[in-house]
Formats: C-alpha cells, structure tokens, sequence
C-alpha cells in the first residue's frame, strides 16, 4: 500500500474565503450554455494500483479514487488548484465552530433515476461515521449528528471543530439511502450520480464505465465510454500507451520521461503535486532527540543536488513542510546546505562517530534508494554514518511503531487538499505515539485552534506552526514531489492533477 | 491400484494439514499488521486496534485456527481484507486468468520442448542440434522479466502485431504465454534430448531398425515412449508451479492471475488470500503429483503400484 494519500490541493486563503463563505454560491452561477459537444469515443486510462473495490468509503487509494470519481459525486470538488468547489452541494457553510450546513443540488438523479436528495447524504455519512469496518471511517469519528434540513438540505454537527470536513467530502461519494437493503448485492453493480455509469469489472484486470446521458452537469462526459485498465508495472503501462493502447498513465518517473517524449503520439504532463517528501526522526530516541544534530544533518544534505540529479528536475523545493496552494502554506527561508557549519554544530555538540539508521519501505517512492545512498554519501562527509536498511513495507512500518529507527523515508500527499489531517497525525502527542513521539504542547494547541472553519483563523494558526516546525526540524522535507502523466496527443482537455487523480469527465478524444 | 490411491489420498489430506497450520502460524508471526497496511498513513491507533478486532486478528492464535478450519471445512476460507469479499471468491475470479495462462504455457512447452529435444537427439551434432542446444541455454538463461519486456516492446509497441498487456482476447495470451513458457520448454527441451539418446542407443531400437522399421516409429513409438517418463515427471512438476502462478510474468503483462495475487496479499498481509491460495496450489500439486505417479503406469506397463 502505498504511503500516499490522494493529495489534496490546498486552498488558498482567499480562495477558501471566497469559496465557503460565500458559501459556493455557484448554486446562484448561470450554468455554461448548454453546449451539448456531441459525445463520442471511448478513452482508455493504465493505473498504476488495482481496484479494490466499488465501495467509496473503504479505501484510500488514489486509483480507486480516480475510478470512483467518474460513478459517484461527491458533495464538494476540488479543483486542480485546490479550490473547493460545488459538486452535489451548491453551497455550504459553517452555522457556528462544530455545524456545517450544505444546501444540496436540486434535479439530480441517480443512474437508476431515483432523485437525488437530503436522504442521501444522510444515509452516506451516518454509513462511513457508523460503520466502523469502512476504512475511512476513523476520519468521520468527530461528528455528532447528521440531520435533514428541508428535502435539499444537511446539517453536519461535531463535537469538536471540524473545519476540514468539507476537504474530507471531496473523497467521499454519495450513494443513495437504498444502497443500505443490501450493500453487498449494491456494491456489485453499484449507482452513483456520476458522469459515467459502472458497466463491467474484471476484477484485477480493467473496469469499463459507459456515459451518463443524463448527467447534471451540461456538456459531460464527453466521450461514450471509459475504461481504467490496472497495470502496476510502469514499463507495460507505458509500452500500452505508446502502442497506442492507453491514452493516459499514471505515476511516470523522472527516467521514463525522455523515452516517452520521443514516443510518436506521446505527450508527458508535470505538475508540482501536493506531496512533500519528508524523512522523519524518532523524537524520542538518542542522539537524534537532540535538535542540534537534526540541524546538522539538515544543514549537510544539498537538496538541490537530489533535485537536479537524482529527481532530474522532477522535484520542488521545499519552503514550507506544507505544499503550496494548501491552506495554511506560508513561504519561510529555505533550507541551506552548508556542511561546514553542519561540522561545527557537530563538533561543539560533542559528536563524534554518530551512526544512524535510516529505514526505507522498499520500492515505495520512485528513487528513493539512489536519494537514501546520496544522502548517506553527504552525511558521511560530515562524519556521520548512515545504515541503509531498506525493508519490505509492513516490517518497515513495525519498526516506526517500535521505535527502532532514527531517520525514516516517507512521504504525504495531502489527500483532502487540507493540512489538519498532517498536522494531527504527525504533531500530536496522541497521533505521533506510534511513530515519531513527537510533543510540543504549544504546537499541539495550535492544532486545536485551527480545527475552526473559518479560513483566516486556520490560516494564521498554521502559520505559527509551522514557523516552530521550521526551526525545530522533527522531520526533513527535501523536496514537494511532481506528478508526471503520460498522454496521448489525441486527448483533448486533458489536467494533470496535483493529487495524482486520473479524471476524464471532461476529456475528449479525437 | 485402488487401495494405493487412497491411500495417496490419505496421505494428501494429511499433508494439507500440514500446509493450513504452517501457513496459518507463519502469516501471524510476520512483523507487520493487516490493520496498518490497510489503514492509510493517518490513521489513528484506536481505528488499527478497532479494524483488527474486526479482523477477528484480536482473539488467541489456536482459537482464531479453530475458527479457520471449522469455516474451511463449511467451504468459507473467511473474507479477504484487502477486498472485503470472500476470499474464495477472490481467489477463484483469478483462477480463469491463471489457468488460461499455464495451460497456454504447458501446451507451448510440450510441443516445441520434446520436439526440439527429440531432433536434437536425433540430428545429434548437427546444426539442429547445435540450434536446439542455444535455444535451451537462451531459454534457461534469458531472465523472464527482461524477455516480456523485449517481447512487448518489439511485438507490441514495435510492429504493434499483439497488445501489450491484459486480458481479454486470445491475442493477450501469446505474449505472456510464450515468455512464461521459455523456461520449461529449453528445460523439456535438454531433457528430452538427453533421455532420447540414452534409449537411442539401447538394443532394442538397434533391433527395431534391423527388422525394417521405419525411423518415424523407431522415433516415436520406441524410443519417445521410453523417454517420456523423465520428460513427463518435469512436466507435472511444472504445471503445478504455472497453477500456483507466475508472478513475475503476471506483473509484466498486468495478467490478473494467482501470483500477483498472492504476492499483493503478502505483502498486504491480507491472511485468508494467502492461506486460501496456498492450500489451493497445495492441493493441485498433490493431485497432479499423483496423477503423474499414475500416468507412469499408463506409458510404462512394467511400473506397477500395489
């Protein structure tokens, strides 16, 4: 399983304002002209992750996300540029700290044409708080109630603040209250109000979904047919697409890139990605429990190098522990490499002969041995050695949890496009237990207090957070991942996502 | 005869005994946790502690078994974690795809194995025997990942003759067939060849020739036959490994059969995928294991068992 979560764009503070506070008025927006492209042609998409299931919330998988997006809208969108948008909420607000109220879309259906409406929003969220076997679950265990406001309206209440909820419900799609008679039968055969309908799955294999033509949004989809084939090897992935096969891939790596650029018909997409890698420490073990040595090891790592040469300029620099576009990003200083320094620190610190470990999960992120061995190369300029032990995933996740590692190659993708969920794993006293035992009551106050909706409050909270981030350095963050896609120059529309989604709604082939 | 088979049956149960218990306690005594590896990242302990409960992974080893093999035996090889669906449903969604494929393989490797072993016994110290002999190295040498790439790189990206990957039609099993096939066919192909002019040189084909028949039924009838045993005991170990799956050829042509399969489900630490399949090839190894011990009797008329 990967460690990457569908990332999930930030939002920019004004947009955030915009967008919630003006409570997505797009209910009120006039609706593009009824432009209705004739839809033709069938597109064909190679996933880098098998489906698991048709079940929205019970998995976090980013293919399956992809998938799930063309059946099943979710309440709320999020644009490439993590801006929250309608989708079957036309607008939302928060009534007060702990109530969001969404006033839902009128005139939608489901494919099987029952109306879309309050009953299906309830029943989808009582679902996923409830039923505690769903694997997204434990995201929903902070809301209180979920209540019918009318026929076309929710009110969501919490326990405690839950300003993220409408990030979180981009991921989530709607399923109407019938599913609940027999969801094993429902889930085989599933209906959402997507722009595409579920025709056929072979399971491990390929699923094929056939247009919507009643789809409430005008002009989409765009072709009659899509098909997401699942093909976990890269190299056959992109011998699909330069065979003519596929029409776009997934999760290219930096090496692929040039071979796929002088394909015939082969064009490649980047996009920054809201991913930041991040190499974690384990706070509470000796000697990296010491913030000196954690800045000289930051102080003797040349990102730009890893960058430049190892990433082949598919990597960001880092200015912030969150990406940019995410709310709460705030621009800081930029890491140094000055391995002089980096010895100073060391010697008037008293180190001498430090020997680290530093834990990979094998074969999870593109390059990440060749960074590890770089980095060890430049640690070892400076005196310290560095164990690589690049392990199997499960072995290497029962070491976080035991403790038993200093350094730790990882990585997050922001899945909501919203930073809280970062924030209250990895730096709270309760979240981090098990992994990095991280504690500092101040940051995890500010954490708190920017649980609230209102997006100036959360702003500047997390700007103060992550100021004390910066300067403490519980975990490197040497580069924002890029998304790099493989497509076919017949595609027509096609957005390379920042959260690695495959989504083509509103893609057209020729 | 009948007396050995069931006796062989006994026996096999026994064995699959052994397999389920094996499997069962090491699949638990592996770091790693199915909760965690199905959770993402950010999930908090209390949903790891409430999943595994869910997961019937909180109860005593020896109980969790006895609710194993009680459902076993009832037919339920329990719900698969990753999918969340039975995972003999699972498992045998895969079978089609896996037996497809190994039943492609084996058709592949005994054709064009036994009849390139038995010109290059035949033609020995010829060309073609020289030829047959570097197919065999290449065959055996030739790393099956790097063969599927090259194949689809110049078969289907290339001369776009066959599709890259998948499975659907026919055409998508060529590709996989063939590079999962390279390996036992060259294997077969030695196999036969040296089997074949061991018997070439016995008295009775000496003596075949001499009463005038002709070569073909020297070849065939004669000498093949007697060569078979060796050639048909590889076989049947083969076939069995096929039906277990072929991981790496399955990750090179995204083939949804039995290997990748299991390998994901290691790796997931997805228990009832594991255990079901393991016992599943268990069992298809020793049935074909005894089928193979009985078709001896069949070609060889001297073996016997009581």
């Amino acid at each position: 399983m990967r460690e990457r979560y569908p990332a999930s764009r930030p939002v920019g503070r004004r947009q955030f304002l915009a967008l919630s506070v003006a409570g997505l008025a797009a209910a009120g927006l006039p609706r593009p002209a009824r432009a209705q492209a004739k839809r033709s042609g069938e597109l064909v998409a190679g996933l880098s992750e098998r489906m698991l299931t048709l079940d929205p919330a019970n998995h976090y998988s980013i293919s399956s996300t992809s998938v799930h997006r063309h059946m099943f809208d979710p309440l709320v969108d999020v644009t490439n540029d993590s801006k929250f948008v309608p989708a079957l909420a036309e607008s939302w607000r928060a009534v007060n700290n702990t109530t969001w109220r969404f006033a839902l879309r009128k005139g939608v259906t489901f494919h099987d044409g029952t109306p879309f409406n309050a009953d299906s929003v309830v029943f989808t969220l009582r679902r996923v708080k409830d039923n505690t076997k769903l694997i997204k679950s434990f995201v929903y265990q902070d809301i209180e109630s979920v209540e019918k406001d009318g026929d076309y309206a929710v009110l969501v209440t919490s326990r405690r603040p839950f300003g993220s909820l409408p990030a979180h419900l981009t991921m989530l799609g709607m399923l109407p209250a019938s599913a609940g008679k027999n969801e094993e039968a429902f889930f085989q055969k599933p209906i959402g109000t997507g722009p595409f309908r579920f025709a056929s799955w072979t399971h491990g294999d390929h699923i094929v979904l056939s247009a919507n033509p009643s789809y409430w949004k005008p002009g989409v989809p765009r072709v009659e047919k899509v098909t997401f084939r699942f093909i976990p090897e890269l190299s056959t992935r992109a011998a699909g697409l330069r065979a003519g096969e596929i029409h776009v891939v997934d999760r290219v790596t930096p090496d692929l890139v040039e071979t796929l650029k002088n394909s015939r018909g082969v064009k490649v997409f980047d996009v920054p990605a809201v991913e930041a890698q991040r190499w974690i420490f384990q706070l509470a073990k000796e000697p990296v429990k010491d913030q000196r040595l954690r800045q000289a090891i930051s102080l003797a790592i040349d990102r730009n190098v890893i960058i430049k040469d190892l990433l082949l300029g598919y990597g960001r620099p880092v200015d912030s522990p969150v990406p940019p576009g995410l709310i709460g990003h705030t621009s800081l200083p930029p890491k140094p490499y000055d391995p002089e320094k980096a010895r100073q620190i060391l010697r008037q610190a008293g180190y001498t002969n430090v020997t680290l470990d530093f834990v990979l999960m094998k074969d999870l992120y593109p390059k990440q041995l060749e960074i590890t061995q770089a980095v060890a190369a430049m640690l070892g300029e400076v005196g310290i050695k560095i164990n690589i032990k690049n392990l199997e995933i499960a072995t290497a996740r029962e070491h976080r949890s035991a403790g038993t590692y200093d350094m730790f190659f990882s990585g997050w993708a922001h899945m909501p496009h919203d930073p809280d969920w970062y924030f209250g794993q990895w730096f709270t006293r309760a979240g981090s237990e098990k992994l990095t035992r991280y504690n500092n009551p101040r940051v995890e106050q500010l954490i708190a207090e920017g649980r609230v909706p209102d997006p100036k409050v959360r702003q500047a909270k997390y700007e103060e957070l992550e100021r004390i981030l910066w300067e403490e350095e519980p975990e490197i963050w040497p580069y924002y991942s890029v998304a790099i896609y493989g497509v076919s120059d017949r595609l027509r529309n096609f957005e390379p996502r920042r959260d690695y989604y495959v989504l083509l709604s509103d893609v057209a082939i020729v | 005869m009948r007396a050995y088979v069931f006796r062989r049956l006994g026996q096999a149960a026994l064995t699959l005994l052994g397999v389920s218990v094996l499997v069962f306690v090491v699949l638990r005594v592996l770091p790693g946790d199915p909760a965690k590896m199905l959770l993402p990242e950010g999930a908090p302990q209390s949903a790891v502690d409430e999943l595994n409960r869910h997961l019937g992974l909180r109860e005593p080893l020896h109980v969790q078994y006895a609710i194993f093999i009680r459902s076993v035996v009832r037919g339920d090889f329990g719900q698969s974690f990753q999918y969340r669906a039975p995972a003999l449903r699972v498992v045998t969604e895969r079978l089609a795809a896996t037996v497809q494929l190994a039943v492609a393989a084996m058709f592949l490797t005994g054709a064009v194995g036994v009849s390139l072993g038995i010109v290059a016994a035949v033609r020995r110290g010829t060309r073609y025997d020289f030829a047959s002999t570097l197919f065999a190295v290449l065959g055996q040498s030739l790393p099956n990942f790097w063969l599927g790439i090259m194949l689809i790189l110049l078969f289907g990206v290339a001369l776009r003759w066959l599709p890259t990957s998948g499975f659907e039609s026919w055409r998508h099993l060529i590709l996989p067939a063939v590079t999962l096939a390279a390996f036992p066919t060259a294997l077969v192909a030695r196999l036969t060849r040296s089997s074949m002019l061991e018997i070439l040189g016995r008295d009775y084909v000496r003596t075949g020739r001499a009463k005038g028949l002709a070569e073909r039924a020297v070849v065939l009838r004669h000498a093949l036959r007697n060569a078979a045993v060796p050639v048909l005991t590889v076989l049947g170990l083969q076939i069995g490994t096929l039906l277990g799956g072929a991981v790496i050829t399955e990750s090179v042509f995204a083939w949804p059969g039995m290997g990748k399969l299991v390998v994901d489900a290691i790796f997931f630490r997805d228990f009832p995928v594991v255990q079901t399949v393991l016992i599943f090839s268990a069992t298809i190894f020793v049935l074909i294991n005894l089928l193979v011990d009985l078709l001896y009797t069949v070609i060889d008329p001297r073996i016997r068992y009581s």
